[in-house]
């Protein structure tokens, strides 16, 4: 993903494509095969939802903060949605401190448009009054080691965090004054839109790259299926690809998608 | 707009010494220090102590970029503190504030001394500390974590930096000041020391303290900076021994 | 000054700042004495006593190069008659290509390298901070052709090797691979299938993680039976 800026050398290209046609990946998964997805247990945050997960080696954690404020005024019947992504200096050697890069808003706006897309947040109940105040959800997402994937692990972590999340009722008393309770509502998933990136590596696709596949990959494309089976976002990135590998990549990234889904729906 | 509004206690702490958490005035919140979480950094550590969770890595001795930083006859070293948005009960804004520079600052100055810069000349040393979660005295969580990602990284050091706070709530001197004290609490005192000499490496002050006070304060510093030290010897040997027993069990 | 002594046991885990002995002893690797004539340890690693000498073997740490290394190194640019290379330090080697004719014996082939080769090289000399010689003009040095690359903690390639390259006969031998270790950490391995190559990392990552409890090639030579049997 981040090749140009990595020191990448000329034998990691042959020799993964050679396995590649063989039929084999690097670690030894299959073509269509996730690496194994952890949650880690406990509390790392002051979010009203979050997630700290492992997808192979690589590791994210998504918080969800909310607030409060005024709607956007072309839509005064939603709440809204804030997504950011941060590449963390720590996450890898080649990441630098600094504002994010057209990398990480790249990454950001891929989940922000999965959720989006699929409706999943349901927007009208963020409303508190109607054109006045509404609930605002911010959805920071932090690479904290990056062994590629990023845009799957920061899905798979934001659904989790949103499902999760228990945010203070805030009520508007008789005088206009703003009032916030004691009593906790939770976010309403209306759907687990889950992003699939499969990179092509010669005339294959790959799902759930690892960095080294990612920076060898001919192409890469991440795509968003929803509960119904619909893809709701899709993201080509380098590279280029057929009709036929595109449709190829949906009816797998439909056919994991349950597996995924029910991982999620665990852990929330 | 808030959704949380902090109220202050009425009592930070009662006549004969209990705290807002319930702590003696020289007891510590729990610490729990692992080594090593992370895979790409070149050294890790992650540091709970009470609320805090923060995240330590250090990358280097590597290539200084921009060239022009370049010391001909040492290591640079970087230090970057920054807090997570979501590490705060109201969002924090993304990127460096003031306050987040001078912590970066601070904190390089209190983990250099121990550093042999010498050893690595023309390279640059980085540290990042990041606060998932903080809960009062980041910046002495900071320093334990980074000395360990320091140590944890193989780089050469005079020894491991240990950090505690301290402070004045009234009359008592209190050791690693919580979230209400350290808001609403009269002096507060964070400090580390390169244990093994006993030199002072990061001393800051907020609040008036008397003379007497003042020399309760460091001698409290000391100890419980001594107390922390040990788990940090612990914390980085702990990995070879669970592997040592692992090892042994099965053969 | 009290007597001497000896403060730790010898293999034993240290840490940075430990006091390793007092007295007469000698400063060997990756340890300092301090102004009160305590040796210390500079590095987390094995505390390693040999006779008058004390030394720490560290657990970890970058490469920091040594005249007389063999290296893996990356071409990471070329520019005019310089070729530099990434060898996973914090320093950069450099080979000056050799000018026409004035070297008939130098195989110019040899220099004739892009970006992104991978070359095994040796330090040639180093001045310790920025300047970083690399030389490719001897017998078997040059660019590696077909394998792949490994990586290991610099400071874990001695147990990589053995004493007399007995584990690196281990692990050629088991998982049938050539294999060619730089002091850089970096490995290069042609192996007969991905089954052997996987072994073989996994036998890295064992070298890593047990490098300091004795046995160890015992313990990678039965963990590749194992692994490869079937």
């Amino acid at each position: 993903m981040f090749e140009s800026e990595m020191l990448t050398h000329n034998l990691l290209k042959d020799y993964v494509k050679d396995l590649v046609s063989k039929g084999q990946r690097i670690d030894g998964r299959g073509f269509q095969d996730y690496r194994p997805i952890e949650v880690k247990e406990g509390t790392f945050t002051k979010a009203e939802g979050e997630a700290w997960i492992k997808l192979g080696n690589t590791q994210v954690l998504v918080g969800v903060k909310a607030d409060v404020g005024e709607p956007f005024p072309d839509t005064p019947d939603k709440g809204v949605l804030v997504s950011n992504t941060e590449l963390l200096p720590l996450a890898s050697p080649t990441f630098e401190p600094g504002p994010p890069n057209e990398n990480a808003i790249e990454v950001a706006r891929v989940v922000d448009r999965a959720i989006r897309s699929a409706d999943a947040v349901d927007m009208s109940s963020l409303v508190i009054v109607e054109g006045k105040l509404v609930y605002m959800l911010f959805l920071d997402m932090y690479v904290l080691d990056y062994d590629g994937n990023l845009e799957d692990a920061l899905t798979i972590a934001s659904l989790i965090a949103l499902g999760r999340a228990e945010i203070p009722k805030v009520e508007i008393k008789d005088d206009g004054e703003i009032e916030v309770k004691e009593e906790k509502w939770k976010v309403n998933l209306k759907d687990l839109p889950i992003n699939f990136t499969f990179v092509k590596i010669g005339d294959q696709l790959l799902l759930d790259p690892v960095l080294e596949e990612e920076q060898v990959s001919d192409a890469a494309i991440t795509l968003a299926i929803d509960k119904e089976g619909r893809v709701c976002s899709i993201q080509k990135k380098h590279g280029k690809f057929t009709m036929e590998e595109i449709l190829n990549a949906t009816s797998i990234a439909r056919s994991k998608w349950p597996e995924i889904a029910e991982r999620v729906r665990e852990a929330i | 707009m808030p959704l949380y509004v902090e109220k202050k206690p009425e009592v930070l702490i009662t006549e004969d010494g209990v705290r807002t958490d319930g702590r003696k005035p020289y007891e510590m919140r729990p610490v729990r220090m692992t080594v090593g979480i992370l895979d790409k950094a070149d050294g890790s550590a992650f540091i709970e102590w009470g609320g805090n969770k923060i995240l330590a890595a250090v990358f280097g001795p590597r290539e200084v970029h921009p060239k022009h930083l370049v010391l001909p006859d040492k290591a640079l070293v970087r230090t970057r503190y920054n807090m997570a948005p979501f590490s705060t009960p109201e969002r924090k804004r993304p990127g460096p504030d003031r306050r987040s520079v001078e912590l970066s600052k601070v904190i390089r100055e209190a983990l250099k001394p121990a550093i042999f810069v010498e050893n690595y000349p023309g390279s640059v040393i980085d540290i990042f500390i990041e606060v998932l979660r903080s809960d009062a005295g980041t910046r002495v969580a900071g320093v334990n974590a980074a000395s360990l990602a320091l140590a944890n990284a193989g780089i050469a050091m005079r020894g491991l930096v240990a950090a505690c706070a301290v402070g004045r709530v009234g009359d008592f001197v209190v050791c690693d000041p919580n979230h209400d004290e350290d808001m609403w609490g009269d002096a507060d005192m964070p400090m580390a020391m390169l244990m093994e000499a006993e030199e002072i490496t990061l001393l800051q002050t907020d609040g008036p303290m008397t003379e007497e006070q003042f020399r309760e304060a460091l001698k409290l510093g000391r100890n419980s900076i001594r107390f922390l030290y040990e788990m940090q010897k612990e914390a980085l040997k702990r990995p070879y021994q669970v592997v040592e027993r692992s090892v042994r069990g099965v053969v | 000054m009290s007597e001497s002594a000896i403060l730790v046991k010898n293999r034993e885990v240290v840490v940075p700042g430990q006091p390793l002995a007092r007295g007469r002893f000698k400063l060997g690797r990756d340890v300092f004495r301090d102004e009160s004539g305590i040796i210390r340890a500079k590095k987390l690693g094995l505390a390693d006593i040999k006779e008058d000498t004390v030394s720490v073997v560290p657990l970890s740490g970058a490469y920091i190069p040594k005249e007389g290394d063999i290296v893996i190194g990356i071409i990471s640019r070329i520019s005019g008659s310089t070729i530099i290379v990434d060898i996973r330090s914090p320093y950069q080697g450099v080979i000056p290509i050799p000018r026409g004719r004035a070297t008939e014996r130098v195989d110019m082939r040899k220099y004739n390298l892009k970006l992104g080769d991978v070359i095994l090289a040796k330090v040639k000399a180093f001045d310790g901070s920025s300047s970083l010689l690399l030389t490719i003009d001897m017998e078997g040095l040059g660019k590696l052709e077909g394998g792949y690359i490994l990586e290991v903690e610099p400071a874990k390639v001695p147990r990589v090797i053995g004493k007399r390259q007995s584990m690196l006969t281990i692990l050629k031998e088991k998982t049938r691979s050539d294999i060619i270790v730089g002091n850089n950490g970096r490995i290069w391995v042609r192996s007969p299938s991905l089954r052997e190559l996987l072994a073989l990392e996994k036998a890295l990552r064992k070298i890593e993680t047990e490098s300091h409890v004795s046995g160890l090639s015992d313990r990678v030579s039965s963990f590749l039976t194992q692994e490869l049997s079937d």
